[in-house]
Formats: structure tokens, sequence, C-alpha cells
């Protein structure tokens, strides 16, 4: 399957509703397809919704429907801040269909933090880690804190890759942190929220929306490698903590799939939810040996002007994270990359590019693989 | 505790009963000793949690399971001290037998075979179960499994003090179905002797149990144990104590009078102040019913205490099990 369009809205605390944000974002795919609604003959859409709830919707498919004017197939794939990635995977998978739009909107921003994070917190387990305090920052501590105990790990590290991610978001006029770059020092002064991790390696959580058009007709982008693996939601009950299991097989899936290596790749994007989630995720990957990916971001390789960039759209971290959006607006950015329409923050040269999402504490993975005809 | 699959070996935290692989019942497996794995210190507040900071930590048993466990402080191991005049707490992870061996173990309770207990659940709504009224059939159930286990003589009564007989509360409670299950016959409590102690007309049956156990549905802002605790009272003595007197003085009283009741108060889903219900995974356990429900009113952080419990210092009342910081939420949010 190729890519014939994508579209993102701008990632911000925009107060628009869900629904419009995703409507914004599948305008801008069509027009980048140079196709109108009648042209696609499949849906698939993920989203959150809402925090404050009054206008939450479930039957988001029917929504659309009436949106679009269409009474085509629409299916919805909810997999929290791996939504993305899955929705996009699903779509691969539809048998039968020319063209699928593929698209995500979240206003879950839209309430108190300690509302919109209660919301958030039903992407993980409600019952046996939640009650004992385990919140995703905290969940992603512990895992740090295992990893660091095995591998040696550092806080000089994360801070590099916190501020490498806000140096790129920087030049995305999508990203929240655009045109405000931050200095390393405010990492690594920033207050610590669930030790060891500081409020600057979390990401940030906004809305927006992001829209992909996938078809079998051939366009300059083809989708080349695509895995998706699960993983037990009980973090603790997984084999090793220290790694994203889910990660290392949807990995090998679309690496095989595609015949190519990790160091075949030119640019990726990937799931930073947390910093300490983006340098796992060099091992898992296969872009750094186990226990060095700190190694790789003291290199430079991975930075915007590095042999191999990493999150140049600024990643979850500085883009921002709407959710469900994050993994569509992470193939926007490649798709954008590899078409050479970045600008200040473009990958020169880039043929192969890579998106990685995750849902919850690692719990839904997708890798896909994207190259340049 | 975890439940494990002995022929496959594999390990879950959920109690799911069969093993998808094998096909077979799984068993569960007790830990003994934990220790902390690794700690976060926990800065940022939540909805759950309120109050910072915490520490969030892996702990890990003899048998190498991993467990997530909330501490006020930085600790190096789980000790759960025991303490008979304690009000007990403990979070019930989908396992109601669990929350109750560690509730009888906490509150230093002996259970043996020669010994005659009486369970008096809470009966009194014909609300469906989920309205969490009354005692909820699975708490009963487990009640009635882990006592029959050790082969324990059982009774259960209940007795109405309203227009609907006890027979179709408990019906529609659902609880009947289970003492039927367990081949039980419950017992309508008013039927019963009522033996005269005092001013208090006291059910000969409650008197000559070994045990009472007193099965409260706890809800924000009631005093849904000692409520029940006066189903043991003759229906006209409660009614005319109540209007010259006052409950408080009337759960005093019955305190004072009754030294065979342990009060199990149930939390899973709890009622709000508006009887809307929210998930809490807590079981309280304790000798003085008063205390359980002034304990309860403290960890959902109750905007509004009822009389009874009022003037009663939580300050001062022993916590076994988990310290109210770790499990305290505020339920209206």
């Amino acid at each position: 399957m190729h890519i014939k369009g994508v579209g993102m809205t701008n990632f911000d605390y925009s107060q628009k509703y869900w629904w419009q944000l995703a409507y914004e974002a599948a305008i801008e795919a069509l027009k980048d397809a140079k196709m109108n609604i009648s042209d696609i003959d499949a849906v698939v859409l993920t989203s959150m919704s809402s925090a404050a709830g009054g206008e939450h919707q479930t039957h988001k498919t029917s929504l659309l429907s009436g949106l679009f004017k269409v009474n085509i197939p629409i299916i919805e794939t909810p997999a929290v801040c791996g939504g993305g990635g899955v929705a996009f995977w699903t779509a691969l998978h539809l048998q039968g269909f020319n063209n699928i739009l593929v698209l995500a909107g979240e206003r879950l921003v839209d309430n108190k933090s300690e509302v919109v994070t209660d919301e958030i917190l039903s992407a993980a387990e409600r019952v046996i880690e939640q009650p004992e305090g385990m919140l995703f920052p905290v969940q992603n501590a512990l895992i740090w804190q295992m990893y660091s105990k095995k591998y040696g790990g550092s806080m000089e590290d994360l801070s590099l890759i916190a501020f490498k991610n806000h140096q790129n978001a920087a030049l995305n006029p999508h990203a929240y942190f655009y045109n405000r770059p931050i200095d390393l020092e405010k990492v690594k002064n920033s207050p610590e929220v669930a030790s060891p991790l500081r409020l600057m390696d979390c990401s940030l959580s906004v809305n927006g929306g992001a829209a992909v058009i996938l078809s079998k007709d051939e366009t300059d982008i083809e989708v080349i490698g695509s895995g998706f693996a699960t993983d037990y939601i009980v973090t603790f009950e997984r084999e090793d903590m220290t790694h994203f299991n889910a990660t290392k097989m949807a990995a090998k899936m679309a690496y095989e799939q595609a015949g190519i290596s990790p160091k075949d790749i030119n640019v990726a994007e990937i799931h930073d939810a947390f910093t300490s989630v983006e340098l796992i995720s060099y091992e898992d990957l296969g872009f750094a040996e186990e226990g060095k990916g700190g190694e790789l971001i003291r290199s430079g390789k991975i930075n915007l002007k590095g042999e191999m960039p990493i999150n140049p759209s600024g990643g979850l971290k500085a883009k921002g994270h709407p959710i469900s959006a994050t993994g569509l607006a992470q193939i926007y950015e490649i798709v954008k990359q590899l078409r050479g329409e970045c600008g200040e923050r473009q990958v020169p040269n880039a043929k192969l590019g890579l998106t990685h999402n995750i849902g919850g504490a690692g719990g839904s993975v997708t890798v896909h693989i994207f190259k340049k005809k | 505790m975890v439940f494990q699959c002995s022929k496959c070996k594999r390990k879950w935290q959920q109690p799911i009963g069969i093993c998808p692989y094998c096909l077979i019942e799984l068993d569960r497996i007790k830990s003994e000793k934990m220790e902390t794995v690794v700690s976060s210190k926990v800065s940022i507040s939540s909805l759950p949690h309120m109050k910072v900071p915490y520490f969030a930590n892996i702990i890990k048993d003899e048998q190498g399971n991993l467990f997530a466990y909330k501490s006020t402080e930085k600790i190096d191991k789980i000790e759960l001290k025991s303490n008979p005049e304690s009000v007990a707490i403990f979070r019930i992870k989908y396992d109601i037998i669990e929350g109750l061996e560690n509730i009888f173990k906490l509150l230093e309770v002996s259970l043996n075979e020669n010994l005659k207990v009486l369970v008096i659940p809470t009966l009194i709504s014909t609300n469906y179960t989920y309205f969490k009224e009354n005692t909820s059939p699975e708490l009963l159930e487990s009640v009635l499994n882990f006592l029959l286990e050790k082969k324990i003589s059982v009774k259960v009564g209940a007795q109405s003090f309203n227009e609907i007989p006890i027979e179709g509360l408990a019906q529609k409670s659902g609880l009947l179905d289970v003492c039927l299950k367990k081949g039980i016959t419950p017992f309508d409590l008013s039927k019963a002797v009522f033996v005269k102690k005092e001013d208090l007309e006291i059910s000969e049956e409650v008197l000559s149990a070994d045990l009472v156990i007193n099965l409260s549905m706890l809800k924000a802002e009631k005093v849904a144990s000692t409520d029940n605790i006066f189903y043991v009272l003759k229906k006209e003595n409660y009614s005319g104590l109540k209007y010259l007197q006052s409950e408080k003085e009337i759960s005093e009283k019955l305190l004072k009078t009754l030294s065979n009741v342990i009060t199990i108060g149930e939390a899973d889903t709890v009622q709000r102040s508006n009887s809307t219900t929210t998930y809490l995974g807590l079981i309280f356990g304790g000798r003085n019913f008063l205390n359980v429900d002034a304990i309860f009113n403290k960890v959902i952080m109750a905007r509004k205490l009822p009389e009874i419990i009022k003037d009663i210092n939580v300050d001062s009342i022993a916590i076994s099990g988990r310290s109210i910081m770790e499990v305290e939420r505020d339920i209206e949010m």
C-alpha cells in the first residue's frame, strides 16, 4: 500500500471538538491526495475524545458518517496512545478497499489536570497498579530505575533527549513548542515528578488531529514494513521490565517485511512519551545495543544534523502528545521528511523512515517503515 | 497473591480461574515475604493520590513475583503488624478471599472447627446488587467459603425493620441463592428469641454465637457498620430506644454488651454521598463497628460526618494493614 495524502492540525490547547480536529486533518489529507471524500471507500478512526465528558461520544463512527455524508464502512480502533499506529495497521490489513482514510482527533485536555490525568489513566491497569500509586510517570520512573539498575542509565542522557526534541520542535510549525527552544539547564533543573523523572522528561498532553490516506494506487511513498505486538497491561508481570518486548517484536516484523535492517533507516519518529522510553526504544528498535542507548544520544548521531535523526518533529515531548492522534502525526512527519517538505528541520536525502507508536506503558506497539520511491 | 497453572507454570495477577493453555484450574499462590526492588518518590498529585509525596514501590516475594505497593515512606520490606483492637484495612485486587484472610489475621481472630459463627449481612433494600445497598453476593459467598473451608458451623441471619419481608429482600439481593448454594438456610432474626440485657433486647442467636460477623456495605457519609448491628435488636426495642435515647447511645451500649462481634466492611465498590457508585478496592475490619465507620469515612475524605461518629478522634484509632494515607481517596471527585 502507498500513502496518498497526509494532514494534521497544530498541536496545542485548541478547544475545538475532537471531531473538528479530526475533520480538519482529513480535509488537509484529501487535498494533499488530490481527492475528495467520494474517493474513499473505508475509514478507520481512533480517539479517546474528552475529559470534560459532556459531549463524549461513543458512537463516533456514526458521527463521522454524518460529517462526511457517506455510508461506507467506518471502524474505530481504540488503543489509547498507540491508537494512531493501530488504526494505520488495521487499515493496512483491511481487504478489498482501494482508498482508506485513517484519522484521529483528540480534545482530551479540556479540564483540570487531575481530571485529564485520570482520563488518561484509563489507558493503564486500574485495579492492581494504579491504586498502588503507579500512574504513567511513576510506571516509567520505575521501569527506568530497573533499567538503570541493570545497565547504569544516566539522567544526563535523558536530559540530552529532552533537549534534542525541544530543539527540533522549535523548527516545526505544528509543534506546541514551535519557535520556543529551551536550554539544557532548564531540562536538568525541572522539578521532579516521580523520582528520578523530572517534569521535562515527560511528554506534553495537547489536543490535535491527524489523518493519513492509504491507497492501492502507486504514489511516491510506499509502506514497506508493518509490525504490531501487544504486551501485558500489568507492567511488572512482564518477563523483562527493562525493555518493551512488544517494540522488539513489532520492529522485527516490520524489518523482516521490509527486508532491511535498523542501520538502513534514515529518519525515525519514536514514541517518546517519556525521555526514558525514547532511550530504551533506541535499543528495542535495534538502533543501539542493549544497555547502549545512552551512548547513542551522546554520540550526536540522532540529532537533526546527525546520521539518523530521531524525532525531527520534536516528538511527543515537544511537538505534543494528543493521545490517539500521535501515531498518525508521526506518519505525517515521516511522509513529509521523505518528500523533502520539512523546511528548516529537513533531514537531507531521507529515503527510508520509521515510525514507532506505543499504547499504554508498552501494551500495544506498532512499527511502520516507509520508503521514498 | 498470584494464580498459577500447575501444568504450564504461567502466572496471573487476575483471578481468571482457568488456564487458557491447559484449560485446568489455577492454584492460588500466597506470598510470605515481600522486599522492595525499586522505589519512586512521587511528587505530583492526582485524583486517586491527592496527597504527596508518596512512594510507589515494586516489591518482590520469595518466589520472585513482583507487585506494586504504595507507601508513605521509603520501605525495604513489607511488614503487616496485627493488632486485635485496630481497624484493619486491606486492598482488594479482585481477590476477596485474600482480603478476608488478611483482615482476620490482622485482627488476630482465631478460627477453629468448633466455632459457632453467625453472619449478619446487610439486607436493607430490594435494589439490585449493583446499587451497593446490600452486602454483595460475592462477599457473602467468599465469607461462607472462607469459613466452611475451615469446617466452621455457620448460620446466616437477618431481619427487616421496614414493611418489606426479609425473605423478599434476601431473594432480590441474590443473598438467598448464595446461602442455599452453600447448604445454609438463612433465618429471620425477628422470629428468634430475644434476651434482655439492661434496656437492650438482643437476639439469643447473637448472644450464643462464638463469633458474630457483621457484614456491612460501607457508604459515604453513613455509618453502615453501626446501622447493620442494630438488626441484632428486637425491632420494637430499637424503635423505642431510638425515640427515647439516640442511635449513638444504642450503638455505645451494643459495643459494651457484645464482645463477640467482628465487622467486615465491604468497600470494593461503594456508594458516594449521592448514591452513585465508584470503585474503591478496599476491605475494612474491626471489633469496634463505630471505629470501622469512622475510619472508612476518613479514608474516603467524607465532607459531612454522621452525628454518631462526629466526635470520634480518628487519630486515636489504631490502624493495621494499610495506612490511611496509602488508601485515602476523595470518592466524590
